[in-house]
């Protein structure tokens, strides 16, 4: 505990030092009406900036970037931030020369919550970048992955049909995604997707969406978070990262130059 | 709700649902129930509607509409002869057994098989896995409540949980879904006829004399008022001149809406206060605009007696004013005392002082760095709050087990109307669409009325792929899409209330619960046609 008080107190003094420089900073801000992603400026009562819970902060930078084509934002981001701000920084979401990262490593405890394999932010691949914390160990992996694989397959079809059951279209895993930005989205294509059905139709629904998640979901994990019908989402994620990774040798959020390899032919 | 939401996660072992749709119409409710599965839960799901959360049941019956009572006599029967009653609970906290068990015996399964159509071995099944997992919780939304028996239905769910003793301890209960985020608050601040604010009965001599003190003010009515139900019909017979009507659209969710049409027309004058022009709006002789839920300050208290603060995150737009201050300066600009408010704060303040259930409720203790919540009865500065009710004792002493035979709906299924029509809610849309066929993406999701039939009877009435269908009972007609599937009950045929052009309130008819005047919106007679296109 003491060492996270401490971790938040240097968090709160870099960014006090580098706000003069920016056109503001990206972080958690709770008052008493809540905690929402919050734009400091100058001058802001920086005792409010808080790390939890978590949040993609990520979307707000696009946002902001996109309607402010020449500022230039920080952003107090985890390893799951950074991993998504590459995603988005390729398909041309974010512009990293215009960011500021200012990196926090999480605590072994949060690594191990998240079944996180990459814990904090790489940021050698940042043009503008430092890192605060020390960076622990990669969490153990997800354990119901290993009970999914051990399963036959017909009982992996009644597993997902059995989850996917509980889904209630509230779309909370794709508006929540930090990679998830189409305008215009194919679960909501009458084409695809029959509206106005409970529950969505299995498995194309969800499937529609892995297959979209491939070779961009970064395991920031919020998906499964928001879901309120408790769905593993994670352990479709976390099976289509393993494939991507497999048979491309591409791991989202790994590598700022690397081209996604779905890209360079479906996209 | 007499116990909490989250106990749903935390502690039931067996759940009860009937007469609530709960992923679609209270998803975060469900959320609880779904945790409380995963930790091994049993689930019991009673709905003449496969609803979602009945696919996801260990026991799933289904019902003909209407004859709850029946079946929740039929489920005591066999707690009672099969010995799983909680006999300590029923000696030592209730009166009234020896009348109950007489009639509850005389609903054998089989007789509740005739009755409701539920096989009879499903029925001994359900109240086994009732009985024999504590706690277990009752959950009941509109399903149980709208019929001419609604009283009777809500008894006997008390019944029930009384017979296996599940009051007055944690994840069990009777625990009736609001449908809106701040009902509870409305009827716990004196929103209905027979009370002032915290159930003081408006006919008690010494809460007359309380608030003509309080209010500064003399000869405060000590007769009950009208239900909403009876306005609506005082209107028609000249006995209600005027009506104010406040974000409530009854020309599309009262029942029998065409003869509710013609009775606001009979009115001299009629003032709507919502945040759109609704179709009850457009008949007002004077429209008020109010505020979002965005735009203003205040509390709701929801489904589990939980007081929290509503924050403004916006100015109020255009016109429009919080509701407060628009009734407040209506009643300044009348001349009366007692409306120099000048915050919700002031208001919550007064409320304290006035009604012992949120005796202890301030803003203060509202803010999420002290207690974030509080659920009444919470009645001094230092009481903690109540999560769940009846703990040791009911309010009244012993709680009171009340036998009640079952009775048929108003308006039976016959030849000339063959279908039992039953209405209800969809995840998409919120009650009269007034907010959500508003919304792009909603609209998207389903933009008109439907009617759900079974296939069987799709058959029967010879659809033949027919895309739209007629709908009439002896009130009205409506024409609309049609779904054939196999989760409604062959006999039934439902169709959400939603949609003003297509309105299923055209179709249902206002007989009323004798005791609390609620409508029997889930059960009428009904005569299916193809349109051909």
């Amino acid at each position: 505990m003491a060492e996270q008080d401490t971790l938040i107190e240097q968090i709160r003094a870099h960014v006090e030092d580098k706000l003069p420089a920016l056109d503001g900073i990206v972080a958690l801000r709770r008052t008493s009406e809540g905690t929402a992603s919050y734009l400091f400026h100058e001058g802001d009562d920086l005792s409010q900036l808080v790390l939890n819970p978590r949040y993609p902060l990520s979307t707000t930078v696009s946002m902001l970037q996109k309607r402010f084509p020449e500022a230039r934002f920080g952003i107090v981001a985890r390893g799951c931030d950074s991993r998504a701000l590459v995603e988005m920084a390729k398909r041309n979401q974010i512009d990293p020369d215009r960011l500021y990262l200012l990196g926090v490593a999480c605590t072994a405890e949060e690594a191990e919550e998240c079944h996180c394999a990459t814990p904090a932010p790489d940021i050698a691949q940042w043009p503008q970048a430092e890192l605060l914390g020390t960076p622990v160990e990669a969490g153990s992996p997800n354990p119901i992955v290993a009970e999914y694989d051990a399963m036959p397959l017909e009982e992996r079809r009644v597993f997902w049909k059995q989850q996917f059951s509980k889904c209630i279209k509230c779309y909370g895993c794709r508006n929540i995604c930090p990679v998830c930005f189409c305008e215009a989205c194919a679960l909501e294509n009458p084409a695809w997707v029959e509206p106005g059905v409970l529950a969505p139709p299995f498995p194309t629904f969800h499937l529609i969406k892995a297959m979209h998640m491939a070779a961009r979901c970064v395991a920031c994990r919020q998906c499964e978070l928001a879901c309120p019908s408790h769905i593993p989402l994670t352990v479709l994620y976390d099976l289509m990262r393993r494939d991507v990774g497999r048979m491309f040798g591409y791991v989202p959020g790994d590598d700022l130059e690397a081209l996604p390899p779905l890209s360079l032919t479906l996209e | 709700m007499t116990n909490s939401v989250p106990e749903f996660s935390a502690y039931t072992e067996c759940f009860l649902i009937t007469g609530s749709n709960t992923t679609e119409a209270h998803p975060l409710v469900a959320s609880h129930v779904m945790e409380g599965l995963e930790r091994g839960a049993k689930l019991i799901v009673v709905d003449p509607r496969e609803v979602q959360i009945g696919r996801l049941a260990h026991l799933y019956l289904r019902p003909r509409p209407g004859t709850d009572v029946a079946w929740l006599n039929g489920l005591m029967n066999v707690i009672i002869t099969e010995g799983l009653a909680d006999e300590e609970f029923v000696a030592n906290r209730t009166e009234g057994y020896e009348e109950l068990k007489q009639v509850v015996l005389e609903y054998t399964p089989e007789q509740v098989e005739e009755i409701t159509s539920i096989p009879a071995d499903d029925l001994r099944k359900a109240a086994r896995m009732y009985a024999s997992h504590k706690p277990a919780a009752i959950l009941y939304a509109m399903g149980i409540t709208q019929h001419s028996t609604g009283t009777d239905n809500v008894k006997s769910c008390a019944n029930l949980a009384m017979l296996t003793g599940n009051m007055g301890i944690p994840g069990g209960g009777v625990n009736p879904l609001r449908g809106q985020n701040n009902v509870q608050g409305a009827c716990d601040l004196g929103g209905l006829p027979n009370v002032y604010p915290g159930y003081q009965k408006v006919t008690l001599p010494e809460m007359k004399e309380k608030f003509e003190k309080a209010w500064g003010v003399t000869g405060l009515s000590d007769k009950v008022g009208l239900q909403v139900t009876q306005m609506i019909h005082g209107a028609c017979d000249g006995s209600v001149r005027a009506l104010y009507v406040m974000a409530e659209n009854p020309l599309v969710s009262d029942p029998d809406i065409n003869h509710a049409r013609h009775c606001l027309e009979q009115l001299d004058f009629l003032v709507v206060q919502d945040i759109f022009l609704s179709e009850t709006a457009r008949l007002a002789d004077v429209v008020l605009p109010g505020t979002s839920y965005l735009e203003k300050e205040g509390t709701f208290t929801g489904t589990d007696r939980r007081i929290q603060r509503v924050r403004k995150v916006i100015e109020p737009v255009g016109d429009s004013r919080a509701d407060w201050e628009i009734i407040c300066q209506l009643g300044q600009r009348m001349g009366a005392s007692g409306f120099d408010f000048a915050s919700p704060k002031e208001v919550m303040e007064e409320i304290a002082r006035l009604t012992p259930i949120y005796g202890g409720v301030s803003y203060e203790r509202l803010e999420p760095e002290n207690e974030g919540f509080l659920q009444w009865p919470v009645t001094a500065p230092d009481h903690p709050g109540t999560p769940f009710l009846h703990k040791g004792k009911f309010s009244r002493g012993r709680g009171k087990f009340h036998a009640i035979h079952f009775k048929e709906a108003a308006e039976l299924p016959d030849e000339e109307y063959p279908f039992i029509l039953t209405t209800g809610r969809l995840m998409f849309h919120f009650h009269t669409g007034t907010m959500t066929r508003r919304t792009e993406k909603l609209h998207q999701e389903v933009p008109e009325a439907y009617v759900e039939i079974h296939p069987a009877d799709a058959a029967r009435i010879g659809l033949d792929g027919q895309k739209r269908v007629r709908v009439s009972s002896r009130r009205g007609e409506i024409e609309l899409a049609v779904r054939v599937t196999e989760y409604i009950k062959p006999g039934v045929v439902f169709i959400p209330f939603h949609f003003a052009e297509a309105a299923a309130n055209a179709l249902t008819h206002a007989a009323l619960d004798p005791s609390s005047g609620i409508p029997e919106y889930k059960v009428c007679a009904v005569r299916v046609e193809p349109v051909s296109s």
